[in-house]
C-alpha cells in the first residue's frame, strides 16, 4: 500500500505542473492584467504609475520567466504575496480554511441527516406514494441553484420569521446554519436519489434473496448487509462532496458572507489577483488528489475485494 | 419488520429535524448592554475593492481611513465640493511653489500626542514614500516644519496642491505609532480596533479634539459585496444602515417610518464617448444628433428609478464650474432626425434605419456591467437611437478591454469619478487633451490642448474654474462626449439613525455626528 501511496503522491507533480501552466496562460490570455483592474476600478492614473507597479511586481517580464519564478518560489515553500493585500498569500488562505472547513462538516452532517434515511426510505418502499415524493423533492432540491436556494432560506428563515442571521458571524454560531442548509439541499437531493439506486440494486441480489429465504429479518439484511455494502458508494459522494467544499463554495460564501476560501477565490479572481489565484489552484489540485486517495485506501477497507494499484496506469 | 425498520429510519429523520430546529430556535442572543453599537453594511469595503485596512499610505485604503471616521485631512470638502480647512487653520501661498500650511493647535491623534508640524512632514513623507499615486499628484520637493506649521514646497507649479492632499490618501496618521495589525493612529472620532478584509471594528476615541464628540461606543463596518445580501440584512435588522443597495431594493425602504435615506448627487458620471476614427462620427452633425437623441431625463427617472441626475457636462450641479455653467443639446428627437438629414443620412430603403450611400448608420457601442447603471443606459440609447433610425449594436462586456484595445467600438460608454479632489483639472486632462490616458474617443482639438495648458499653470479656484468651464463648453460644442447621468449616491439607515449623511465626495461617511437613538 505505500509503495502505491507514493506512487499516487508522485502523479501530483505532473499535475500541478499541468494545471498551474494552464491556469498561469489562461489568466494571461485576457488583454488587462493585475495592474490594469487594480487601478481602472478607481480612477485615472498615469501610464508611469502602472508601469512601476508592473515592474514591481514582475508583469513586465515574459510569460515564461514569470511562471518560472513563480515555481521556484513555490519549490522553495514561498506562494507569494497577494498583489492585493501585500501578505502572504498562504497565510490568506489558512486564515480563511477554518470556516471553510467549519462549513464543510455541517453541511455533510445535514446532507447524511436527510439523504441516508430518505434514500433508504425510498428504495424500501419503492414505487409508493412515498418514494414518489421523496423523488419528487430530490428531483426539485437538483434543479435548483445555490443562490436560488440561498436567497429563498434567507427570505423566509431571516426577513420573515426572524430565526437566523443572514450574515456569517463568528461570533453567533447559528449564523452556519443557512449556508449549510444551502449546500445540503443540492447534496441532499443527489445523495437521496445515489442512495436510493445502489440500496435497490443490493435489495435485488441473489444473497439478499438467500438471506431472506434463510429467514433473515429485513432489518438486519438492511443494516448488516445492505447498507455496509452502499458505503463504498456514500465514500465515493463524500470524497467528491469533500474535495469542492474544501475549495470554498464560492457564492454561497459570498451571500452569507462567509468568509471562506471560496469568497476570497472569487476576489482574487476579479483582482486578477495572481499569486493568490494560484495558489488556490494548487489547494485544489492538492485537496482532490488527497481526498481521492483517502477515498481509494477506505475502498480497499470497506470492501476488501477492492484491489489499491489494480490496473493503475 | 417493515414498520420496525420504518420507525428507525424516521426516527433518524426526526433526529435530523431535531438537530435542525436546535440551531434555529435558539432565539437570537442578546446581550444586555448599555454599549451604543451601530452596525453598517457596505458594498465599498474589501480586499477587491483595494481598500482593506486603515493605512492611507496603501493603494485606495485611505477611502476606508477617512470615510469611517478613523482619520482626516488637512483641508476638507464642503457640499459644493469647494475646500476648507479642516486639521489645518489657514495657509498661505508663498509662491508658485510654495505653500505654508499652519495647523489648528488643538489637534491630537487618538494616542493624545499633539499633531504638531514635524507630526504632519513625518505623515507626508511617508506618504510620498510608500503611496504609489501621491508622489505624481503632490510634485513635492521638500516639507519644512515649524511648530504648528509645515511648510511645503513643490518641483514644478502645482495650483491643485490642497485639493489632492484632500484626497483620502491625505489622512494624517502618526507615522511614529506605525502600523500595527493593519491598524494605525489617526485623527478621527473613531478609532479602528480590529481589521480584516471583510470588516473593521472601531471604538470611539476618546480623546477626540474636535467641538463634536463621538457619541456610539462600538461601530462595526461589514463589506458585503452581494446587493441582496445587504438587502435581506437590513430589512432583518443586523444592520443599521446600507450603503450600496441595488436600485431595485431602494423601494423596499420606502416606508418612512421604518427608514430613512439620505442621498447627494456625486461627480461620478456616467458618459459615452464617441471615437472619432469612425468615418461616420467624424461628421459633427452625426455626433449632435446622437447626442440629442438620448434621453437623460427617462433614463435617470425610469431606468434609474430617480437615483441619478441628468447631466449636461463632467461635473454635477453642486460644483461652480459643473451642471448649468454648460449648456449642452436638448433631447429632441425631430431636431435629431433633421441634422442626419442634413448630414446625409436618410432611410432610403424603408427598414427603419437611416443609410448613406446604400450603408446604414449602424454604430458598435461599447460597455461593461460591473456598474449597473451602464447596462441600463446601453438598453436606454439603442432603443433612444432606433427612434431617429440609427443601429446601434450593443456589446456590455466584462472583457471589454479587448475589445477598446482593438479599436472595436464606435462609442464607448463608461462611469468615471471627475472630480475626487475637487478640482476640474484631473478629468479635464485626462480626457480632453489630445492623447491623454482616458481620451478613448482620440479627440484633438489644438483650442483645447491650448486651455489644458492654460488650466495647469492656473492658481486661485476661481481663475480655474472659468477655464474648466470654458474646456467643458468645448467639448459639449465638438459633440466629443454625452453625459448621461450623474450617481446619485444613498445611504438608507433605520429610524432613528442621526447624522449619517451621504456626501457628494464620497469620502465622509461616518463622522463623530452620528448617532443611534
Amino acid at each position: 500500500m505505500k509503495k502505491y501511496i507514493v506512487k499516487r503522491l508522485l502523479h501530483l507533480i505532473p499535475i500541478l505542473l499541468g494545471i498551474t501552466l494552464l491556469s498561469f496562460g489562461l489568466m494571461r490570455l485576457t488583454n488587462d492584467d493585475a495592474v490594469d483592474v487594480f487601478y481602472d476600478k478607481n480612477g485615472a492614473v498615469s501610464e508611469e504609475v502602472k508601469a512601476a507597479r508592473r515592474a514591481e511586481l514582475g508583469l513586465d517580464k515574459p510569460f515564461l520567466v514569470q511562471y518560472g519564478s513563480w515555481l521556484g518560489g513555490i519549490v522553495t515553500g514561498d506562494m507569494g504575496k497577494s498583489y492585493i493585500s501585500g501578505r502572504p498569500v498562504l497565510e490568506s488562505i489558512m486564515t480563511k480554511l477554518p470556516a471553510t472547513v467549519e462549513l464543510m462538516l455541517v453541511s455533510i452532517l445535514m446532507t447524511l441527516v436527510f439523504a441516508l434515511p430518505l434514500g433508504i426510505i425510498s428504495a424500501v418502499m419503492k414505487g409508493s406514494a412515498v418514494d414518489r415524493v421523496i423523488r419528487f423533492l430530490s428531483f426539485v432540491g437538483n434543479s435548483m441553484p445555490n443562490f436560488f436556494v440561498a436567497l429563498l432560506l434567507i427570505y423566509f428563515l431571516a426577513v420573515k420569521l426572524h430565526l437566523l442571521p443572514v450574515m456569517g458571524s463568528s461570533a453567533d454560531w447559528r449564523s452556519v446554519l443557512m449556508p449549510a442548509m444551502t449546500l445540503a439541499v443540492s447534496m441532499g437531493a443527489k445523495y437521496t436519489r445515489q442512495i436510493r439506486a445502489v440500496v435497490l440494486e443490493e435489495l435485488g441480489k441473489d444473497y439478499v434473496a438467500g438471506a431472506r429465504s434463510r429467514g433473515v429479518s429485513e432489518a438486519v439484511i438492511l443494516v448488516k448487509s445492505v447498507l455496509k455494502s452502499s458505503l463504498v458508494t456514500l465514500v465515493t459522494l463524500l470524497a467528491l462532496s469533500v474535495g469542492s467544499l474544501l475549495g470554498g463554495a464560492a457564492i454561497v460564501e459570498t451571500i452569507f458572507m462567509w468568509d471562506g476560501v471560496g469568497k476570497l477565490a472569487v476576489e482574487a479572481i476579479l483582482s486578477r489577483d495572481y499569486p493568490l489565484i494560484q495558489t488556490y489552484v494548487v489547494w485544489m489540485a492538492f485537496i482532490f488528489v488527497m481526498v481521492n486517495l483517502l477515498a481509494d485506501i477506505l475502498y480497499h477497507f470497506l470492501d476488501p475485494r477492492v484491489r489499491l494499484g489494480r490496473g493503475d496506469g | 419488520m417493515m414498520n420496525s425498520k420504518k420507525a428507525a429510519v424516521l426516527a433518524a429523520l426526526a433526529l435530523g429535524g431535531a438537530v435542525l430546529l436546535a440551531g434555529c430556535g435558539g432565539g437570537e442572543k442578546q446581550q444586555a448592554s448599555k454599549e451604543k453599537v451601530f452596525t453598517y453594511g457596505t458594498t465599498a469595503y474589501s480586499a477587491s475593492n483595494e481598500n482593506a485596512g486603515t493605512n492611507p499610505h496603501n493603494s485606495y485604503v485611505g477611502w476606508t481611513t477617512i470615510r469611517y471616521g478613523i482619520g482626516e485631512t488637512l483641508f476638507r470638502f464642503k457640499d459644493n465640493l469647494e475646500l476648507e480647512p479642516w486639521l489645518a487653520k489657514d495657509y498661505q501661498q508663498i509662491d508658485d511653489n510654495t505653500v505654508k500650511i499652519n495647523l489648528k493647535d488643538n489637534i491630537t491623534f487618538s494616542n493624545g500626542k499633539k499633531v504638531t508640524g514635524e507630526a504632519v512632514k513625518a505623515c507626508l513623507e511617508a506618504l510620498i514614500k510608500n503611496h504609489d499615486r501621491a508622489p505624481g499628484d503632490l510634485k513635492i520637493e521638500s516639507i519644512t516644519a515649524e511648530g504648528q506649521s509645515v511648510t511645503i514646497k513643490s518641483k514644478e507649479k502645482t495650483p491643485a496642491l490642497l485639493n489632492y492632499l484632500s484626497d483620502p490618501y491625505g489622512c494624517i496618521i502618526d507615522v511614529e505609532a506605525g502600523e500595527k495589525d493593519r491598524i494605525v493612529v489617526g485623527t478621527g472620532p473613531y478609532v479602528a480596533v480590529s481589521v480584516t478584509d471583510n470588516e473593521i471594528v472601531l471604538k470611539k476615541n476618546d480623546k477626540y479634539w474636535g467641538a463634536v464628540k463621538p457619541k456610539l461606543d462600538k461601530i462595526v463596518v461589514k463589506g458585503i459585496l452581494d446587493g441582496d445580501t445587504l438587502t435581506m440584512a437590513l430589512q432583518n435588522g443586523e444592520i443599521d444602515a446600507a450603503q450600496g443597495l441595488p436600485y431595485a431594493s431602494h423601494e423596499l425602504f420606502n416606508d418612512t417610518a421604518k427608514f430613512t435615506k439620505s442621498q447627494a448627487n456625486t461627480s461620478r458620471v456616467f458618459e459615452i464617448d464617441f471615437n472619432f476614427k469612425t468615418p461616420e462620427l467624424q461628421d459633427v452633425k452625426v455626433r449632435k444628433a446622437i447626442s440629442m437623441a438620448i434621453d437623460k431625463e427617462g433614463f435617470t427617472k425610469v431606468l434609474l428609478k430617480g437615483n441619478g441626475a441628468p447631466a449636461v457636462g463632467p461635473y454635477p450641479d453642486s460644483m461652480t464650474f459643473g451642471g448649468k455653467a454648460v449648456t449642452a443639446s436638448a433631447y429632441d428627437l425631430e431636431g435629431a432626425k433633421a441634422l442626419l438629414k442634413e448630414a446625409g443620412y436618410q432611410d432610403t430603403d424603408g427598414d427603419g434605419y437611416v443609410d448613406k450611400n446604400g450603408k446604414n448608420l449602424e454604430l458598435r457601442y461599447l460597455s461593461y456591467p460591473s456598474r449597473q447603471e451602464l447596462p441600463l443606459l446601453a438598453e436606454s440609447a439603442q432603443a433612444s437611437l432606433k427612434k431617429i433610425g440609427v443601429k446601434l449594436n450593443v456589446n456590455v462586456t466584462d472583457n471589454y478591454k479587448s475589445f477598446r484595445k482593438n479599436g472595436e467600438y464606435d462609442m464607448f460608454a463608461n462611469a468615471f469619478v471627475t472630480a475626487p479632489t475637487g478640482d476640474p483639472e484631473y478629468y479635464l486632462s485626462t480626457h480632453y487633451l489630445t492623447g491623454a490616458s482616458y481620451n478613448y474617443g482620440f479627440y484633438s482639438n489644438p483650442t483645447m490642448d491650448a486651455l489644458g495648458r492654460e488650466l495647469h499653470n492656473a492658481f486661485g479656484a476661481e481663475a480655474r474654474a472659468k477655464l474648466a468651464i470654458r474646456m467643458e463648453q468645448l467639448a459639449l460644442d465638438d459633440c466629443a462626449y454625452i453625459y448621461a447621468s450623474h450617481l446619485r449616491m444613498s445611504l438608507i439607515m433605520k429610524k432613528g439613525i442621526k447624522g449619517l449623511t451621504a456626501h457628494p465626495s464620497d469620502y465622509y461617511e461616518i463622522t463623530s455626528e452620528l448617532d443611534k437613538e
